[in-house]
C-alpha cells in the first residue's frame, strides 16, 4: 500500500512537473512566437492563418510554406501580417521559401534585437518529450506537449512523428524540447494524437542558404526546388531494383523503396460478380503543396488483373472499354497552373515478349515552372480473349527525360507470366 | 379552243384541273357556275373567261374582293390570257393552261427504286426491323455490368425501336398531310435500313480507330460515314414522300443533315469547359479478333511520346500570352 501511495505521489509530482514544465516554455517563448495572417487585399480580412516563431534577433520568422503559399503564387492579391503575443501587429515580407519541406522565412521590421528561438543542433532521442506551439483554429496561443517517435519510414522527405495533438493552425509553429531549442516545425496532422514535423536541419539548411544569398525571386527558387526533387525521386526509382510480383496470370513490377506503398483488393467473395478482379496498388505517400488548388510530386502505379467468368469476349472487352476509358490526372492543378493534357495511343508490342497492348501517353506542362509535366501512362492488354491486365501510372512535377525514362522501364516490366 | 382551268392552292399545290370545249367559263360560288368555288370572299357570279375568236379574256363581273393577276396588284378583268396564267380571287387561285403549254420532262426511275421496292416488302422490312431491335438489346445487354434476364433487354430494346420508327412515320404522315402518298411501309423499310447501315459504320469506325494509333488523325475522317448516310437517308425520304425538283430535294436533305450534325456539335460545344483537367484519349479497344494492326515497338511509342512535351510545352506559354 505504501508503496502504491508512494507511486501515486510520484506520478503526481511527476505530471505537475510537466505541466510546471510546459508553463515555464511557454512564457519564455511567448515573445517570440506568432500568428501569421494571409490578408486578401481586396476584402481587408484574412484568408488563412497560422503560427510562425522568430529564429534571429533581427526578425526572420519561420513558418510554413503552405500557411503563406496564397502570397507566394499570387503576391498583387494578398499581404502577410503577423499577430504578436501582445496583440501588435505589422506586416511581413517574404524572404525564402522550402516547397519540398514545407518551409518558408519572412521577415519584419525591428527597432532593437529581440529574443528568438534557438535552432537544435541534434535531433531527439526517441521517447524524449516535445512541446509543440501554436494557434490552433484561432483559439489563442497554446502549448501541447508530445513524444518524439523517430522519423516517419516510408516518407521520402524526412517527417518527424510526433504523438501530440497537432491542429490546424498550428502550422508552422515551432517544436522545442526541453533546452527551448527548436527540433521541429508543425506541418500535418493524421487524426488523433499523429503529428508530422518537419525536422529542424531542414529549417538549418534553408537558413543557411538564406544567409549565403536570398533568392533572387521566389518563383525561380520554387522552380529549381521541384526540379531538384523529382531528380533526386526518380534516380532513387530508377536506380532501385524493380522486383517482378505475380498479379494473378500477370507480371507486374514492384520497386523496392520504403517510400512507395503498396495496397492490393479483389472481387475473389462476390460470387456474382461478371468479371473476377485483383488490383495491387504502389503510390508515393506524400505529396507537394504549391498552393490549395494545385498540388504536384504525387505519384501513383495500379495493375488490375480482370477474368470474364462466363462471359461472351465481346461483352467481356466491352466492361474492360469502359474501365480503361476514364483514367484522371494524379495531382490537382487547375487552368491557371497547367496547359491541358496532350495524349498519344498506340498499338504496342515489346520486342522481347509477344504481348500486345493498347497504349495511351498523356501529358501537360507546369506554366510557371518551365520543363515540369504531369505524365498519365495507360496500357490495356490485348491478347487474351477473356483476361486483360491494365497497368496505369500518374507523376506529377517530373522532367522529360525522367519521365520517358520511368515509361520505359514500366512498360518493359508488365508481361503475362 | 380548248382551256385548261387548275384550281391551286396558294402554294401551288395543285387542288383540282378541269378542261373545257365551249367558248364561255363561269367561275363563282353560284351553282350555276362552270367551276364552283366555296370560298366565302368569292361572289355568286364572280368572273368570266370568253374566247373573242383569237384571244381568251377575263372579265369580272362586278365582284365585291375583285379578281387580280398573280404578278402583283394588276386588275385582271380585261386581261387578255397568256397560258399559265394565275388569277387570284377572294383566297383563291386558278391557273389557266392552254392545250399546247409545255409539260417537264418525264423522270426516269431513280436507281434506289429497286432498293426502295425492296425494302418495303414485308419481308425485308420486318427483317431489318428485327435486325435492329436485336443489334438494340445486345448493345443494352453490353453495357450491363451485372447479369440480367432476357426480359428486361426485351423491353428496352423495343422502346428503342419505336423510338427510331417515329421519324419515318413522321414523314409519310407529312407527305400524308400535304396531299402526297404517305408511302409508310417504304419509308419505315428504308429507315430501318439505313438505320442497320449506321451499326455497321459505327462497327467500321471501332475498327479503324482501335488499329490506327494517334499519328494517323485519318482516323477520325470515318467520322463522315454516318454523315454521308444521314444524307442519303434523308435524300430517299423526300424522294419517296414527295414530288419535288432534284435540286430541291438535294438542299433539303443537306439542310437536314446540317441540321442534325451541326446541331449536336454545337451542343457539344456549348458543353466544353473552359479547362479540362482529365485527359481526353481514345481508348477503342476490341476483342483480339479485330486486330489488324502489328504493333509499334516500345522504342517508337516512346519516340512518338517524347513529341507530346513540346506540345504541352507550347500550349502552356499560348495560354500565359
Amino acid at each position: 500500500m505504501k508503496g502504491f501511495i508512494a507511486f501515486c505521489l510520484c506520478t503526481v509530482s511527476f505530471l505537475s512537473f510537466g505541466i510546471e514544465q510546459a508553463e515555464q516554455i511557454f512564457k519564455q517563448l511567448a515573445p517570440s512566437l506568432y500568428q501569421i495572417k494571409i490578408i486578401d487585399k481586396a476584402s481587408g480580412e484574412k484568408s488563412s492563418i497560422g503560427s510562425g516563431f522568430q529564429i534571429t534577433a533581427d526578425g526572420l520568422i519561420a513558418t510554413n510554406y503552405h500557411v503563406i503559399s496564397s502570397y507566394a503564387r499570387h503576391p498583387q492579391k494578398y499581404q502577410i501580417e503577423f499577430l504578436d503575443h501582445q496583440g501588435k501587429k505589422g506586416e511581413l515580407s517574404l524572404q525564402s521559401v522550402d516547397v519540398i519541406n514545407d518551409l518558408a522565412l519572412v521577415k519584419r521590421s525591428t527597432e532593437m534585437p529581440m529574443q528568438f528561438f534557438p535552432i537544435a543542433e541534434q535531433a531527439p532521442e526517441k521517447g524524449e518529450e516535445l512541446y509543440s506551439l501554436g494557434n490552433p483554429h484561432d483559439l489563442g496561443m497554446i502549448v501541447v506537449p508530445g513524444t518524439y517517435n523517430g522519423l516517419k519510414k516510408e516518407s521520402f522527405n524526412d517527417r518527424i512523428h510526433f504523438t501530440g495533438s497537432v491542429n490546424p493552425g498550428m502550422s508552422g509553429g515551432p517544436v522545442v524540447n526541453q533546452k527551448s531549442q527548436v527540433v521541429g516545425i508543425n506541418v500535418a496532422t493524421s487524426g488523433n494524437q499523429i503529428g508530422f514535423l518537419v525536422p529542424h536541419d531542414k529549417l538549418q539548411a534553408l537558413f543557411d542558404g538564406y544567409k549565403v544569398a536570398p533568392p533572387a525571386s521566389i518563383e525561380q527558387q520554387m522552380a529549381v526546388q521541384l526540379a531538384q526533387n523529382q531528380e533526386k525521386l526518380f534516380s532513387t526509382i530508377l536506380a532501385s531494383d524493380w522486383t517482378i510480383k505475380n498479379l494473378a496470370e500477370g507480371n507486374i513490377p514492384i520497386i523496392d523503396v520504403p517510400f512507395l506503398r503498396c495496397w492490393g483488393e479483389s472481387n475473389a467473395d462476390k460470387t456474382d460478380a461478371l468479371v473476377l478482379v485483383a488490383v495491387a496498388n504502389c503510390a508515393l505517400d506524400e505529396d507537394t503543396y504549391l498552393s490549395s488548388h494545385f498540388f504536384t510530386g504525387a505519384m501513383d502505379m495500379e495493375f488490375r488483373y480482370m477474368q470474364a467468368k462466363e462471359l461472351s469476349d465481346l461483352k467481356f472487352y466491352h466492361l474492360y472499354k469502359n474501365r480503361i476509358r476514364q483514367a484522371g490526372s494524379g495531382n490537382r492543378a487547375g487552368k491557371d497552373d497547367v496547359s491541358e493534357y496532350q495524349c498519344h495511343h498506340d498499338i504496342v508490342s515489346p520486342t522481347d515478349s509477344n504481348n500486345i497492348n493498347k497504349a495511351v501517353f498523356c501529358t501537360r506542362a507546369y506554366k510557371d515552372f518551365p520543363k515540369l509535366y504531369d505524365v498519365l501512362f495507360l496500357s490495356a492488354s490485348l491478347d487474351k480473349n477473356n483476361k486483360a491486365l491494365i497497368s496505369h501510372f500518374t507523376v506529377a512535377g517530373i522532367s522529360q527525360d525522367n519521365a520517358m525514362a520511368f515509361t520505359k522501364r514500366f512498360m518493359e516490366s508488365v508481361s503475362w507470366n | 379552243m380548248e382551256l385548261i382551268i387548275e384550281e391551286i392552292s396558294r402554294g401551288h399545290k395543285l387542288l383540282g384541273r378541269h378542261k373545257f370545249a365551249q367558248q364561255n367559263i363561269r367561275i363563282g360560288r353560284g351553282y350555276q357556275n362552270d367551276i364552283i368555288l366555296d370560298d366565302p370572299h368569292i361572289c355568286p357570279d364572280h368572273l368570266s373567261l370568253d374566247f373573242n375568236g383569237e384571244h381568251w379574256v377575263v372579265t369580272d363581273e362586278n365582284s365585291i374582293n375583285g379578281s387580280f393577276l398573280e404578278d402583283g396588284k394588276r386588275k385582271a378583268d380585261q386581261h387578255i390570257v397568256n397560258s399559265g396564267d394565275v388569277i387570284t380571287f377572294g383566297k383563291s387561285q386558278i391557273r389557266v393552261v392552254f392545250p399546247e403549254h409545255p409539260v417537264a420532262e418525264s423522270v426516269a426511275f431513280s436507281p434506289f427504286e429497286s432498293l426502295i421496292n425492296f425494302a418495303r416488302q414485308p419481308i425485308a422490312l420486318v427483317a431489318s426491323i428485327l435486325l435492329f431491335t436485336f443489334v438494340a438489346g445486345y448493345i443494352f445487354h453490353l453495357e450491363k455490368t451485372i447479369d440480367v434476364p432476357f426480359t428486361k433487354l426485351f423491353v428496352p430494346a423495343i422502346g428503342m425501336t419505336l423510338l427510331f420508327a417515329l421519324w419515318p412515320g413522321a414523314v409519310a404522315l407529312v407527305s400524308h398531310l400535304t396531299k402526297h402518298d404517305a408511302r409508310v411501309l417504304s419509308q419505315l423499310g428504308i429507315a430501318f435500313v439505313f438505320y442497320n447501315l449506321m451499326w455497321v459504320s459505327d462497327i467500321f469506325q471501332s475498327i479503324v480507330s482501335f488499329n490506327l494509333s494517334a499519328n494517323w488523325p485519318i482516323a477520325g475522317l470515318t467520322a463522315l460515314i454516318p454523315m454521308a448516310l444521314a444524307f442519303c437517308l434523308f435524300w430517299l425520304n423526300c424522294y419517296i414522300g414527295f414530288h419535288m425538283t432534284a435540286k430541291r430535294r438535294l438542299v433539303v436533305s443537306i439542310a437536314l443533315t446540317a441540321l442534325v450534325f451541326g446541331g449536336s456539335f454545337i451542343v457539344q460545344l456549348s458543353k466544353q469547359p473552359e479547362f479540362r483537367a482529365h485527359p481526353q484519349y481514345d481508348a477503342t479497344i476490341m476483342t483480339p479478333s479485330f486486330l489488324f494492326a502489328s504493333g509499334s515497338s516500345v522504342e517508337t511509342f516512346i519516340e512518338d511520346s517524347n513529341r507530346l512535351f513540346s506540345k504541352a510545352t507550347k500550349a502552356a506559354q499560348e495560354d500565359q500570352d
